[in-house]
């Protein structure tokens, strides 16, 4: 009977009735019974008992029972006292159970016929199967339960083993201390379930998600229960995946919570549990989980094995017998730490009681808030609801008791009046002794934070918030934190944490140290820091978020402890949440940094040292706190005398069921278990996922399997992986859609592909993302400045433009540039030139943008003049880099006067020539800005370079002339004035006036010729060459000067008529040409432009096949383009960002405009049929006429637009050029900002001088003339070229000419080379389809210039063409 | 939205194939990286999911964007003069294309 000798022994017998006979003969008779049954079922069971199939039992041992049980019952029912007689309890569970299972006794009813041999001796088997079915078909394996498995892996100690025992046998309620291995005798009997019943449930309830994550891998190491019957089941897992592995798993290692929720919904299978582990048993008070759960399942009713583990059971008795009753537990075992079975495994733990006195400032804290207190506590006392003591001895529990009583029985003698008043002093003086409590455990700090929100509020602030003792207080604390005293307790802290980390390796010890407050744990951690290297702090707090504090998730802690137990920590600082069951071996110090808590918790904490080796528990106690302590201390000791011997005498046990029939007698078998690795949780997860089957895959045919096996599966050398690059030339246009529209980044990978067909590199992104900040932005120039930097640092290129704005001030600024240029062209093989113009561009184009941001603004506001000079001051700041300041924007509303002082005194600086005498600060920065441009075309073509240099020393030649026109419009200007003063000095007058004139409208402009054209006279006479350029500029809304400068304005006509001739033939190809001609001088100028043109082109072929047609319609969107910029400039003012759609307008526009220019003249014809703007002199139109049909006047603003059109591509082309080829940088960014940027970008970039006029006017006027001046500028530059060109092919006598020619040649040649012959072909051939219907001179135009290109020497071409 | 769009099925089947595959790499990286993984940073072991309307609108997305590679494709094949999309076509337009999604 050695199963049932175990529970026997505890049994005390005060019936008379022979229990232990009465057990002695059932078991007897259940080993009868089952002998008995295998021979007369063959089929069933052999000596075996077969439980679940076994039909051999009758139904009489259940009538018997309760014959033979009946005092059981009187027993059980009476209850009276301690009833742990498990075969007893057995039978009554039978009985009970049975009556509520009807399907039960349908089967007893089947056994009756089978077997009914032996009467009584059948009790047994019957109870046994009875037992085992009760819960649901769990069977019991009994060749397991004829053992029971003590692992021997771990060194045996006796107390876990006996307790082991008792475990397996009856509801235990375990009592040990901290350290002592609990874990393992749950883990011993959980095993031990786990193998007598095949089918059953085990159950491990921990009340934290880390504890469960810290239980489920020991239970692992110590018995090795297979992984895959293990499962965590917290309340991350969803209730319908816990569902499942309710059913699939056999052992749960759930939080109490889970459970509850999962009997509540029935998801689990309670039938089915046989083992309960509660562990921190001491929670279950009242109505926490482990006591719902404990109540649903004895409501069932199921029977099952619970086992509580705890260390610190309570320190009541009341506590103690509430867990029992709560947890149905029917034994104790209790070992405190001076047992003699503990003793030899309990490891020294050193508890140091360290005194610290409270700071001077705290001390005197801590009395003014008493000397607060103290007439509330009178008061309280007069009113007979405080009992007469001290106050100072008051303690917060006192009052709230005091405050119970008073609001249950209020003194009869008070005026219902008064109640309110004695509330307010009980709310005042919890307050107040609370903030004191927390003042004496942790210092100022939190103190003084708790006071000062508490003041906020409440009747606290009412009452007290005008005490002085309270001010004085206040003040007090205020000053201490504020200069940062340390409390005396930090201090100590610190201390021993030091000393503790001399003494021991700071990389195998750990130290926990416990706050009961989050605010001072954050004070610890703060102070933790100073200490260096050596401590590795973190914190350990709740989840819960508070205001100051932020919690920490379950998965934070969960990282927390893994970290400190791996030694990635080894100090934490921990709220309550870490004083539970946290099993760190290495854990050899634990400070308790307030001790006023619960004996409890105190014990908790100290359990979490010395648990393997001897460990210290340092209480950190300031002296008010230590008479708290030591009288909870002396409250615990009591209740151990409780708890001694089983505490048989104090509580009242209940009965527990047998689990195991009493024909087994499990006997005890050492076995040494081979445990296997321990695998987290995570893993296991995701197989089971795998498992999952796709239901598609029913619904595939095989080759559709197939195919997606062949993506998603295959081992990779199948597969085919479409290549992005395969076909870069695609990319530099956008191929046409379906159904979605292109997307702006789309448009962006054009630009860039269209430059970086010949080279690039930069990022585009960045500075395109930095400008829309910069718009976004209202103080954009700043951070376009910023920008600029990084563009700088980032991009060599960059810091080569930097480096050329920061040295224009300086006079050798050019030089510099010019070299640094060069550098950078010499550095980069390909288009190094384009890059550097690029750069440069970008640099002006971002002052362009702020220019047109400032533009804007100042267009809203102020007149044109005051919008001039800001962008004046604007292009000022930008070329300089000087002005980072928003006094720049105010210097807009100066006069201009201060501007042309200040931009005259940058050019000074900047120009070599140093004519300040450039009135036109704007002209100069655009010109500075044009010059930089041509700078480095200048390098890349060092011939051209001499031959600048040349027309600078030489301004007489009329070749030379338009060269440097066009030079200056590239930016060759400030060289030019340097040559002369004194035409500088006439051209910025010149400018000065026309360009304010212009400004304002349009129409103005014509007056603004004729002043430009007195003054250009005057340059004319002295430099023709300097006439063109201020023609140019001053005409801005000329660009029929452009075209032919000088006939426009009849001063100039000198200049046309030499001209003329080349300008003839310019007017229609002009533009064209001059493509050609930038396309010679800027490499990258060129490309883009073809490359537009390209894209416009294959735009323009499902389209229309007609030429004329299609350009007035793209004119006429340019226009409209233009207005929609407008608008998105518009709201650009308004602080928007630029929209997408207007980029794409701008875009769209550009390709236009591109392929416009590129088939100039047809464009322009059409331009000037479909615009009536009568601005433009009838001179414009005899040149244009020359080639095209004119409509005169009106054609003249046709021609304008269609040159503010074309222009703006074509000045883009050298600027842009510069931009798209070299900088993709810059068409993203045009593309982003919105149309009026681009007018302004146009301005400025272009015709600097022109520009700031065009920026004073309003946005369609901006871009109006920004775009003649555009034209103009690229106008001139071609006639200046073609003139050239045409000398050069007809006349080798200039020898200068001849030399540029040469030098655009080449220029040509190199383009080319960058550029796809395919391309230009197409091109060509494009051109010529569409202008077929043109004049026959376009087209030999055209084809010149291809063919030119193809063949380096252009002159028989020219030839041709002319 | 149309009504012959992609079987929700299979593009959360697709999904899943992808997302497993990405699992399956985070798990291999961070079996080597988690002595060095700070806290707070585990990530979730959980599979991503994805819910009954994002999927059918990834399918209309997909759809769309199928439709959208096979007509830009079919017009460059027809350029061509050939009546088959090859690779090369698709090739083409798809830096745009995915530009353009």
């Amino acid at each position: 009977m050695a199963s049932t000798s175990a529970p026997l022994h505890i049994i005390d017998d005060d019936d008379e009735f022979d229990w232990e006979a009465a057990v002695r003969e059932i078991d007897v008779a259940c080993q009868n019974t089952a002998n008995g049954t295998s021979t007369n079922k063959s089929t069933i069971s052999n000596s075996k008992f077969e439980f679940d199939s076994n039909a051999n039992i009758n139904s009489s041992p259940v009538q018997e029972i309760p014959k033979e049980g009946k005092p059981t019952w009187k027993f059980s029912s009476s209850s009276s006292s301690s009833t742990r007689q498990s075969t007893l309890d057995k039978f009554i569970g039978i009985v009970s159970n049975n009556s509520n299972k009807s399907e039960f006794q349908d089967r007893f009813g089947k056994n009756n016929s089978n077997a009914n041999n032996n009467g009584d001796d059948m009790k047994g088997v019957a109870e046994c199967s009875g037992i085992e079915m009760l819960n649901g078909c769990i069977q019991i394996d009994p060749e397991a339960a004829k053992t029971w498995i003590y692992p021997v892996n771990i060194p045996r100690r006796d107390y876990q083993f006996t307790i082991t025992r008792t475990a397996l046998f009856s509801n235990t309620l375990v009592v040990l201390p901290t350290g002592l291995g609990k874990t393992l005798i749950a883990a011993v009997v959980m095993y031990n379930y786990f193998r007598w019943f095949p089918e059953g449930k085990i159950v491990f309830a921990a009340p934290s998600r880390p504890l469960v994550m810290q239980q489920i891998e020991a239970c692992h190491k110590i018995v090795g229960i297979p992984q895959e019957w293990t499962i965590d089941l917290t309340g991350q897992t969803s209730p319908t995946r816990r569902a499942g592995l309710w059913k699939d798993k056999r052992v749960f290692f759930v939080t109490p919570q889970v459970l509850e929720k999962d009997i509540h919904s029935g998801s689990c299978l309670v039938k089915h549990l046989v083992c309960l582990v509660i562990d921190e048993a001491h929670r279950a008070m009242g109505n926490y989980a482990y006591c719902v759960v404990v109540r649903k399942l004895m409501a069932i009713p199921v029977q099952l094995r619970i086992l509580a583990l705890t260390a610190t059971p309570g320190s009541k008795h009341l506590t103690i017998q509430n867990i029992i009753d709560n947890l149905q537990i029917s034994t104790l075992e209790y070992r405190n730490e001076n047992h003699p079975d503990v003793l030899p495994y309990v490891h020294e733990r050193k508890i140091e009681l360290m005194e610290v006195p409270m700071g001077k400032e705290a001390a005197e804290i801590y009395n003014l808030l008493g000397e607060v207190a103290r007439p509330f506590a009178a008061r309280l006392s007069t009113f007979g609801v405080l009992q007469k003591r001290d106050f100072q001895t008051l303690s917060p529990c006192d009052l709230l008791n005091s405050r119970d009583k008073f609001r249950q029985e209020p003194p009869p003698e008070l005026p219902q009046t008064k109640f309110g008043e004695i509330e307010g002093y009980f709310a005042v003086l919890i307050t107040l002794y609370h903030i004191r409590k927390l003042l004496s455990s942790h210092g100022i700090k939190p103190t003084f934070e708790m006071l000062e929100e508490k003041l906020k509020q409440g009747f606290f602030a009412r009452l007290v918030s005008r005490n002085e003792f309270l001010l004085k207080a206040n003040l007090l604390m205020h000053q201490t934190v504020s200069h940062g005293a340390p409390s005396p307790k930090l201090a100590k802290m610190l201390e021993v944490l030091t000393d503790h980390f001399k003494v021991k390796n700071p990389k195998n010890s750990r130290v926990i140290i416990f706050s009961n407050f989050r605010g001072s744990v954050r004070d610890i951690m703060n102070a933790l820091t100073n200490i260096g290297e050596i401590v590795k702090a973190t914190e350990f707090i709740g989840q819960s978020s508070g205001k100051t504090l932020k919690g920490q998730s379950q998965k934070v802690q969960q990282a927390v402890l893994e970290k400190f137990r791996t030694g990635g920590y080894n100090v934490i600082v921990a709220t309550s949440i870490g004083e539970e069951g946290l099993d760190i071996m290495e854990v050899d110090l634990v400070i308790c940094f307030d001790a006023n808590v619960s004996p409890l918790r105190m014990i908790q904490r100290m359990g979490r040292t010395g648990r393997k080796h001897e460990g210290r528990v340092d209480i950190l106690l300031l002296r008010s706190e230590l008479k708290g302590y030591m009288r909870k201390q002396v409250n615990s000791k009591a209740i151990t005398k409780h708890m001694s011997n089983g505490g048989l005498n104090s509580f009242n046990f209940h009965s527990s069921p047998r689990m195991v029939p009493h024909i087994f007698k499990p006997e005890v078998q050492l076995v040494e278990i081979s445990v296997e690795q321990f695998v987290p949780r995570g893993k296991k997860v995701k197989d089971d996922h795998l498992i999952l089957t796709p239901a598609y895959e029913t619904k595939l045919t095989n080759a559709e399997t197939d195919l997606l096996a062949k993506y998603f599966c295959s081992t990779g050398e199948k597969d085919w992986r479409p290549s992005l690059i395969a076909f870069p030339h695609f990319q530099a246009f956008p191929c046409s859609v379906h159904s979605v529209a292109h997307s702006s980044m789309t448009g962006i990978l054009i630009d860039t592909m269209q430059n970086l067909q010949g080279l690039s590199f930069s990022t585009y992104s960045r500075t395109s993302m930095t400008e829309d900040e910069n718009f976004s932005n209202p103080c954009f120039r700043l951070e376009a400045e910023e920008l600029y930097d990084q563009n700088t640092k980032d991009n060599p290129g960059y810091s080569a433009e930097e480096d050329l704005k920061t040295e224009l001030p300086e006079t050798d600024a050019k030089l510099v540039d010019i070299s640094g240029t060069k550098d950078m062209c010499m550095q980069d093989i390909h288009g190094q030139k384009s890059g550097a113009h690029s750069f440069l561009f970008d640099s002006e184009f971002v002052s362009v943008d702020d220019l047109g941001r400032v533009l804007v603004l100042s267009l809203s506001q102020l007149p044109l003049v005051s919008h001039s000079k800001s962008t004046i001051g604007g292009n000022m700041e930008f070329v300089s880099n000087l002005m980072q300041d928003s006094s720049v924007f105010e210097a807009s509303t100066k006069d201009i006067k201060e501007n042309t002082v200040q931009v005259k005194g940058i050019f000074t600086s900047q120009t070599r020539s140093t004519e300040t005498e450039n009135s036109l600060p704007s002209s100069r920065k655009s010109n500075e800005k044009d010059s930089y441009d041509k700078d480095p075309k200048v390098e890349q073509n060092t011939i051209s370079m001499a031959l600048d240099d040349e027309r600078n020393d030489d301004l007489i030649d009329f070749e030379l002339s338009p060269r440097l026109t066009n030079f200056i419009k590239s930016g060759v200007v400030p060289e030019s004035p340097i040559s002369d003063s004194g035409i500088s000095k006439g051209k910025g007058v010149d400018f000065m006036i026309p360009d304010f004139v212009s400004s304002p409208n349009m129409h103005s402009g014509f007056s603004m010729k004729c002043p430009q054209k007195a003054d250009g006279d005057g340059n004319v006479n002295q430099m023709e060459v300097l006439a063109s350029p201020h023609s140019e500029l001053g005409t801005s809304p000329l660009h029929l000067d452009n075209h032919a400068p000088k006939s426009c304005q009849s001063p100039f006509s000198v200049v046309k008529e030499t001209e003329t001739p080349i300008s003839k033939l310019s007017n229609t190809s002009s533009s064209k040409d001059w493509a050609l001609n930038s396309g010679g001088k800027c490499e990258s100028v060129e490309q883009p432009c073809k490359f537009r043109r390209l894209r416009k082109h294959g735009d323009l072929h499902p389209k229309i096949p007609s030429e004329p047609k299609e350009r007035s319609g793209f004119i006429e969107r340019l226009k409209a383009s233009s207005v929609t910029g407008s608008h998105a400039a518009v709201d650009h003012v308004g602080g928007q960002k630029r929209t997408a759609k207007g980029a794409t307008v701008y875009i769209e526009v550009e390709a236009e405009v591109s392929s416009e220019v590129m088939a100039s003249e047809d464009e322009e014809d059409e331009a000037n049929s479909t615009y009536d703007g009568s601005f433009i002199d009838d001179r414009v139109n005899p040149t244009a006429a020359s080639t095209q049909a004119e409509v005169g006047r009106i054609d003249m603003m046709a021609i304008y637009r269609r040159s503010l059109l074309s222009q703006s591509p074509l000045e883009r082309l050298p600027n842009f050029s510069t931009h798209l080829s070299l900088d993709s940088t810059v068409p993203s960014i045009r593309t982003d900002e919105s149309a009026s940027l681009k007018g302004t970008e146009n301005h400025p970039l272009q015709t600097g001088l022109d520009s700031t006029d065009n920026e004073n006017k309003t946005e369609n006027h901006k871009r109006k003339l920004s775009f003649y001046q555009a034209q103009s500028i690229p106008m001139v530059n071609l006639e200046n070229e073609f003139l050239l060109h045409s000398e050069a092919a007809r006349n080798n006598s200039p020898s200068h000419a001849r030399i540029e020619e040469y030098a655009d040649i080449f220029e040509d040649d190199k383009f080319f080379e960058d550029i796809d012959l395919d391309a230009v072909e197409e091109q060509a051939i494009k051109l010529l389809r569409y202008k077929s219907e043109c004049s026959m001179q376009n087209q030999a135009r055209t084809s010149e210039p291809t063919a030119q290109n193809l063949e380096i020497p252009g002159s028989p071409s020219f030839d041709l063409g002319i | 939205m149309e009504e012959n769009t992609f079987d929700p099925d299979l593009i959360r089947a697709i999904f899943n194939l992808v997302w497993k595959k990405r699992a399956a790499e985070r798990e291999k990286n961070e079996r080597t990286e988690t002595v060095e993984m700070g806290v707070g940073t585990s990530k979730k072991n959980r599979l991503t999911s994805v819910n009954a309307n994002a999927l059918k609108l990834s399918c209309e997305l997909l759809r769309l964007f199928v439709t959208e590679a096979i007509q830009r494709a079919a017009t460059i094949a027809e350029a061509e003069g050939s009546n088959k999309i090859e690779a090369t076509h698709l090739e083409r337009i798809l830096p745009q294309l995915l530009l353009d999604f």
